[in-house]
């Protein structure tokens, strides 16, 4: 299992190991924010306190002054531009680090859980199985159709792509699987470089 | 001193054998790799072994495609010209990954690495996070090669790849090109609209009539054009075929005369005699009426007229039904008189250009046609004025035993339209439109040709 993270995580300097990329804009790009909030939706599916642990851990990383609770978290995921209340707002480099952090941080937490439904997954999958046969992979996949359907803008032309159940499942499986690799020693790193892909200059 | 290193994760082994940079210093860094070992229990019984060259590729291949299942974004295909690297990830179906590796057996001598097919080894999602998740242990060890570090760099817009081929990009542009090309030619075909200008006196015929009758009933002093558009015009009605049997054209004479007495109310007689100018279809319809005085036009009103002409749609247009023409004259008395309408002197009305009748006595003397004939060249010689016809202009032309012309009708259309180019309706004589015809009259027939020579000649021929 994971050793010890030389970096630290707990370390308050943490955003430090987030090197600031070279945009062309100070702000966070949209597929950037869009990411960041499935992410963050898929560990509530995944957890049923997850938006308690990430305000938590908000604060396990003295991340406070940039995620200031409740409310201003969900102004920052709202900034996701499938949201049914998008906010018009940019987001910072330094609030997309924050939650970059919070997401790396649960997504250790949960990689025993992320592991298990993604082998239960594979398995099913070889055995041509519908994924109902899993009872808390079917559970997870329930809720993250929940939360996307009452928080997305259905008439979003991003969201209309995923208009069927099949659809929604594909995304949750393929969110679980980004969750997991980021679970690592490096995932938090390799999550934040990958936002900008295609975007540097 | 050797050293091991060993990473362990339950579907990947990472162990690599080295050497320190100081053998005295047990806490000294592993700085010099002398064989890396990767085995994959649970997936493949093959062990990949390599040196520092299979190490630096195998960290670069897991890293770089460890960031594209994140983002999504492929990263661009090592440059070409470079040799392929020795491992290598790509993307297969239903969430899983290829791993290729292309390596010599162990203990058989050192091939040509390019040579030989490359091993394809299939890992599901969990096996190849724990496959990157050792590599990242590795990068994150101080302990072991310090050089070898993390190295994340997100992919640059230039060389990400756009999503659709260009020629998938281009695809509407070229459809839209080619409908509008198809629209074009398909459309080259459709003869353009034609405009038809609605004959100007049809439509605005009883509306504009009744208006005008309404607006000034009473106003002597009504402009002639509001009068000539509002009232109907008998104009229009000139180009059809004209009724000449005296018989029919007493009959009609008759039947229009009782029919305006019977619808004439007697409550507001006219001021002074109402002469118009009234059309009447065969059937005894009519067509339309002109004032031929001012009084008529001021006092239409009192006349039964209005109220008997036909609505704007006849049931054939005008120009298609032979008509007559009665001049009808209301008098104060309360008397109704018509009679046959003559056309006034060419001078007020030059279109002369009427159907002659056919001829009652006919000049047959071959000395006077030949006399006649060459009255007729001069007095058109005489007034003849340089002209540009596209075409030859020919009429027929009726004289009187004494020279005077009675009246000229076109033989082709140019003739028809530009007969008011020629000297002909000035030479004909008002005295002589009313000549009767028992004194013998004689036919011509006029040629003005395209290049202006005027050539006349009697209508049945010269004599013999």
């Amino acid at each position: 299992m994971p050793v010890e993270n030389p970096v630290g995580l707990e370390s308050p300097l943490i955003l430090d190991t987030l090197t600031t990329p070279a945009l062309p804009s100070a702000d966070c790009p949209r597929r950037a924010r869009t990411q960041l909030d499935l992410l963050l939706l898929a560990i509530e599916a995944l957890d049923l306190g997850g938006s308690e642990a990430m305000l938590a851990v908000a604060r396990e990383l003295a991340l406070d002054s940039l995620v200031k609770g409740r409310v201003n978290l969900w102004l920052l995921r709202s900034t996701n531009p499938m949201r049914r209340y998008s906010q018009r707002r940019p987001m910072a480099l330094d609030e997309a680090k924050a939650l970059v952090a919070i997401v790396g941080n649960l997504a250790r937490r949960l990689t025993v859980l992320l592991r298990q439904l993604l082998t239960g997954y594979q398995q099913l999958q070889d055995k041509q199985l519908s994924l109902d046969h899993h009872l808390r992979l079917a559970d997870y996949l329930t809720r993250f159709r929940t939360h996307f359907r009452a928080r997305m803008n259905p008439r979003r032309a991003g969201v209309i792509a995923y208009s069927t159940d099949e659809k929604l499942d594909e995304l949750a499986i393929q969110l679980l699987e980004q969750l997991l690799l980021c679970s690592g020693v490096l995932g938090t790193q390799r999550l934040w470089s990958s936002l900008f892909d295609g975007e540097v200059a | 001193m050797t050293i091991k290193r060993q990473y362990t994760l339950p579907y990947c082994n990472l162990v690599l054998e080295g050497l320190s940079a100081n053998a005295n210093d047990p806490f000294s860094p592993l700085t010099i790799l002398m064989n890396a070992e990767c085995r994959l229990p649970g997936v493949t019984d093959i062990t990949l072994t390599g040196g520092r060259e299979f190490l630096d590729s195998l960290v670069a291949a897991v890293s770089g495609y460890g960031q594209e299942l994140l983002s999504g974004v492929t990263r661009p295909a090592q440059t070409p010209g470079t040799p392929a690297p020795i491992v290598a990830l790509k993307p297969g179906d239903h969430h899983n990954h290829h791993l290729i590796v292309r390596q010599h057996p162990i203990g058989e001598p050192a091939l040509d690495t390019t040579a030989l097919p490359p091993l394809d080894i299939p890992l599901t999602t969990v096996q190849f996070f724990d496959l990157m998740e050792t590599v990242d242990q590795l990068l994150a060890d101080t302990q072991t090669l310090p050089d070898l570090t993390a190295q994340f760099q997100a992919v640059s817009r230039r060389l990400v790849k756009p999503a659709e081929p260009m020629t998938k990009r281009a695809a509407p542009a070229v459809l839209g090109a080619a409908a509008l090309a198809a629209a074009g030619l398909a459309l080259f075909f459709v003869p353009p609209p034609q405009f038809e200008p609605a004959p100007p006196g049809r439509q605005t015929d009883t509306p504009a009539e009744t208006s005008s009758a309404v607006s000034n009933p009473d106003s002597p002093t009504a402009p002639p054009t509001g009068a000539e558009a509002g009232l109907s015009n008998p104009e229009q009605l000139a180009a059809a075929p004209v009724i000449v049997d005296p018989e029919k054209m007493a009959v009609l004479q008759d039947q229009l005369t009782r029919r305006l007495e019977t619808a004439w109310q007697l409550d507001s007689p006219p001021s002074g005699d109402l002469a118009y100018r009234v059309v009447v279809a065969e059937d005894g319809d009519l067509l339309g009426y002109k004032y031929a005085n001012d009084r008529a036009l001021a006092e239409v009103d009192r006349t039964p007229l209005p109220a008997l002409t036909l609505g704007p749609e006849p049931a054939a247009p005008p120009g298609q039904d032979p008509v007559a023409q009665f001049l009808v004259t209301f008098t104060p008395t309360g008397q109704v008189l018509a009679s046959p309408w003559r056309e006034p002197s060419p001078d007020s009305e030059p279109r002369a250009a009427n159907p002659l009748p056919p001829l009652a006595v006919k000049i047959t003397d071959p000395d006077q046609l030949r006399q006649l004939n060459r009255t007729l060249y001069d007095r058109i010689a005489a007034q003849l004025s340089p002209r540009s016809a596209p075409a030859a202009l020919t009429y027929r032309v009726r004289l009187t035993a004494d020279g005077d012309i009675i009246g000229y009708e076109p033989v082709n259309a140019a003739a028809g339209s530009l007969a008011q180019e020629t000297p002909l309706p000035g030479l004909v004589s008002a005295a002589a439109s009313q000549t009767p015809s028992d004194t013998g009259q004689a036919d011509f027939k006029v040629v003005f040709s395209e290049t202006g020579v005027l050539e006349v000649s009697p209508w049945e021929g010269w004599p013999q």
